[in-house]
């Protein structure tokens, strides 16, 4: 069966046809050649190919039946303690049938997990290690209690570097006939930075338009994508009206379902476009740092905004004072 | 040693029990009818609002009459095992040791919707055929659910205490405690209570326990224990106070949790701290309890739970600098708990979706919907083709697609900015 989804598509199905993560896949090729696996961590930011280094390690391994011998768990749907801890328990103890005496299970998102629960997975990972080893992936490894990073094998991935994002996406589009423009490309990493998923999936929604894709289209998609009218909410703050921008905030949240991560990256890259001292420009920047650590740390991406707003509107207010004055 | 005034001072005897005089006397009349056989109404059903004694009464009838109680709350009924216990203890009229016995159902408002349908009618059963004495006890007998049970019941009327009637219970409370009370102090909480001895008992305790002496100063700051009023009462204390130590006390009178009450506060300080700088600070204040918050979560401990609470209140009332107070602006319900109900559907179906993509995608639903449903939706837009086959390889059913192609999103926002 063909994948509709391009960023399903051209997932790569075996190490072998990785771009990048070099070293990484050096380290998990010589795992395969020794038919051998021990617990990992896979640290790195989302699109780096966390997820896709795990499968393919997997299939490498188990040959093209590797879904039998896996269990993918994500830990922010699988939220409750106990039904990750039944679920693996059930999973880990029994042994696999064939050639490798034991199972993969791939814990995705695992820095989602309440320290309770890593508790209990620490215990799991060490009881049911003849018969199971854990892949953890993780957008940041510490967040995993150290008991577990102890006991597994660390790997960072990192963004994929230009030339490999090009030539990926290059690939893809004339694969599916698409015309991507230069211009096109150099938007696509402006606005995803090397999160692979992430470009991927502009890429086809700039094709579902139908013709050469342009930074004009780039940026139409990507607008389109996040009604996210950012520049608005700012302006509105500004002009003091707190109550309405904080309804816009919600409006993006809760409606669109935009990430609270991605309105601050808008809200940074306005701020030095915006038309207010410079001064304030790098106070402000000081204020989003702070908030955009709070949302990675797991804080209500609302409340925490909305004290963005706050800042905003107090700024507006002693902009327009200084400028009576 | 902490016991609740409501249980230390708990009447023994029906005549200790204040008010609805008449209720008392039918309920005993009914109970010594049982001596001359079975009665034609098995079950008595107490009805009346919260507070006025009703359950009391009935501990103290079985006092009086030295029958042994059997009590069960609405958390209990849900099994048929516990029923079919019941039908058991009802069938005999005596216990071993010669004791006559009551069985009491109580807080029968607890029975909710349909899971508890048979439970209604599994009582009703019960009272048909039960050989000594049951007692039920609702706030609203007048309930459709027991329309039925009803014609099976003796049915007696509990009404609000008069004040006068709380305020002599409450200089007997006082009386055993060594207080003495200004006249005028008790009477503020009897007449706050309005009838709801329960609610007048415990603000009691709250302003007067450890002390020799109570004034009305003492009590003045209780607000109504109506739950609307008295959110809006605490609100008010916590962004209007002057002290720390005020908003922190404010935050101990609300009777919703910690979570609701951010909730509360969060949607109305900013139309009650409108200076900017102001505004700011509370703000900040807000989002550093929300911090905590998180490290509650994250850690499971709970001592965290201070400073979400120092920071949601006093943090909030401190940054109250410049802001006069002019005028007066309402309390709203925490609009965004109101937007989520309301919202609900949407994002259920946004879920639905990516569970589909999950299987699929090897991605969390959670990160689906932010990392792929709004590409998605470009692309349901503008290619019909390419989307056709993203909707067979998903295997969306037809709402989805139609939510993805755009009706569904402008629909929910319109609803939404009508309401």
């Amino acid at each position: 069966m063909s994948f509709e989804l391009w960023a399903e598509k051209y997932r790569p199905k075996s190490l072998d046809e990785m771009v990048n993560q070099k070293d990484i896949v050096e380290r998990l090729k010589s795992f395969v050649k020794a038919k051998n696996v021990p617990h990992c961590i896979f640290a790195g930011p989302p699109g780096t190919g966390k997820t896709t280094a795990a499968l393919c390690l997997a299939r490498d391994l188990y040959g093209k039946n590797y879904r039998e011998y896996i269990m993918e768990l994500n830990a922010s749907d699988e939220r409750g303690i106990d039904v990750v801890r039944e679920t693996v328990k059930t999973f880990a103890r029994v042994k696999p049938m064939g050639e490798i005496p034991f199972k993969i299970l791939i814990l995705d998102e695992a820095d989602n997990m309440t320290s309770d629960a890593q508790q209990a997975l620490r215990r799991t990972m060490e009881r049911y290690t003849e018969t199971c080893r854990f892949i953890l992936c993780a957008n940041y490894s510490g967040k995993i209690i150290e008991p577990i990073q102890s006991r597994c094998a660390p790997f960072r991935f990192t963004y994929l570097p230009r030339e490999d994002h090009d030539a990926y996406l290059r690939k893809i589009a004339e694969n599916e006939g698409v015309i991507l423009l230069d211009d096109g490309l150099d938007a696509i990493y402006e606005v995803c930075g090397g999160d692979m998923r992430r470009a991927i999936n502009t890429l086809q929604a700039a094709a579902s338009l139908g013709k050469p894709i342009d930074a004009k289209t780039i940026y139409l998609i990507v607008g389109r994508a996040n009604p996210a009218d950012v520049r608005k909410m700012i302006e509105t703050a500004i002009e003091g009206k707190f109550i309405e921008a904080r309804k816009q905030l919600r409006d993006m949240l809760q409606i669109y379902g935009v990430a609270g991560s991605d309105i601050v990256r808008q809200i940074h890259s306005e701020i030095f476009r915006m038309n207010i001292p410079e001064t304030w420009k790098i106070r402000l920047v000081d204020i989003i740092g702070e908030i955009d650590y709070r949302l990675v740390e797991g804080a209500d991406e609302e409340v925490q905004l909305s004290a963005l707003l706050a800042r905003f509107v107090e700024a507006g207010y002693e902009i327009k004072k200084s400028a009576k004055a | 040693m902490y016991l609740p005034w409501t249980i230390k001072h708990k009447p023994r005897t029906l005549k200790e029990v204040i008010g609805n005089e008449e209720a008392k006397l039918e309920l005993v009349n009914w109970i010594k009818s049982w001596d001359r056989g079975i009665p034609e109404k098995r079950a008595a059903f107490l009805y009346g609002p919260p507070g006025v004694g009703k359950t009391v009464t009935v501990e103290a009838l079985a006092n009086d009459f030295q029958m042994e109680l059997i009590e069960k709350n609405a958390s209990d009924y849900r099994t048929e095992e516990v029923i079919k216990r019941f039908a058991g203890l009802a069938s005999q009229y005596g216990t071993l040791f010669g004791r006559r016995r009551i069985i009491l159902l109580d807080e029968l408002d607890g029975l909710t919707g349909n899971a508890d349908k048979g439970g209604v009618k599994a009582i009703t059963d019960i009272i048909k055929e039960t050989q000594c004495p049951v007692i039920l006890i609702a706030n609203n007998a007048y309930d459709p659910r027991f329309i039925t049970l009803r014609n099976y019941c003796l049915l007696i009327e509990f009404k609000k205490p008069k004040v006068s009637e709380v305020l002599e219970y409450l200089k007997v409370i006082c009386k055993r405690e060594g207080i003495q009370a200004e006249d005028a102090a008790l009477k503020f909480i009897a007449n706050r209570s309005e009838g709801d001895v329960r609610s007048a008992i415990i603000d009691l305790q709250a302003t007067a326990q450890g002390k020799k002496i109570l004034t009305y100063n003492d009590v003045a700051w209780l607000g109504y224990r109506d739950r609307q009023e008295n959110i809006f009462t605490v609100l008010k204390m916590i962004i209007y106070a002057r002290t720390c130590d005020g908003a922190k006390r404010a935050a101990n009178m609300a009777d919703i949790d910690m979570d609701m009450l951010f909730e509360w506060i969060y949607e109305n300080v900013p139309s009650h701290i409108t200076d900017p700088h102001d505004l700011a600070r509370a703000m900040d204040a807000l989002s550093l309890a929300d911090i905590y918050r998180g490290r509650i979560k994250r850690t499971q401990d709970w001592s965290f739970m201070r400073y979400f609470i120092d920071y949601m209140t006093a943090g909030v009332a401190m940054s109250r600098v410049n802001t006069k107070v002019a005028g007066w602006a309402p309390f709203k319900f925490p609009q965004r708990i109101q937007m989520l109900t309301k919202t609900k559907s949407e994002r259920e179906m946004m879920l639905g979706i990516a569970l589909k993509i999950k299987r699929k995608c090897h991605i969390s639903a959670n990160r689906a919907i932010k990392e792929f449903l709004p590409y998605l939706r470009v692309i349901f837009r503008n290619n019909s083709e390419m989307a056709a086959k993203i909707a067979k390889w998903l295997e969306l059913d037809p709402e989805m697609i139609n939510y993805l192609t755009g009706s569904g999103i402008e629909t929910a926002k319109k609803t939404i900015e009508q309401q």
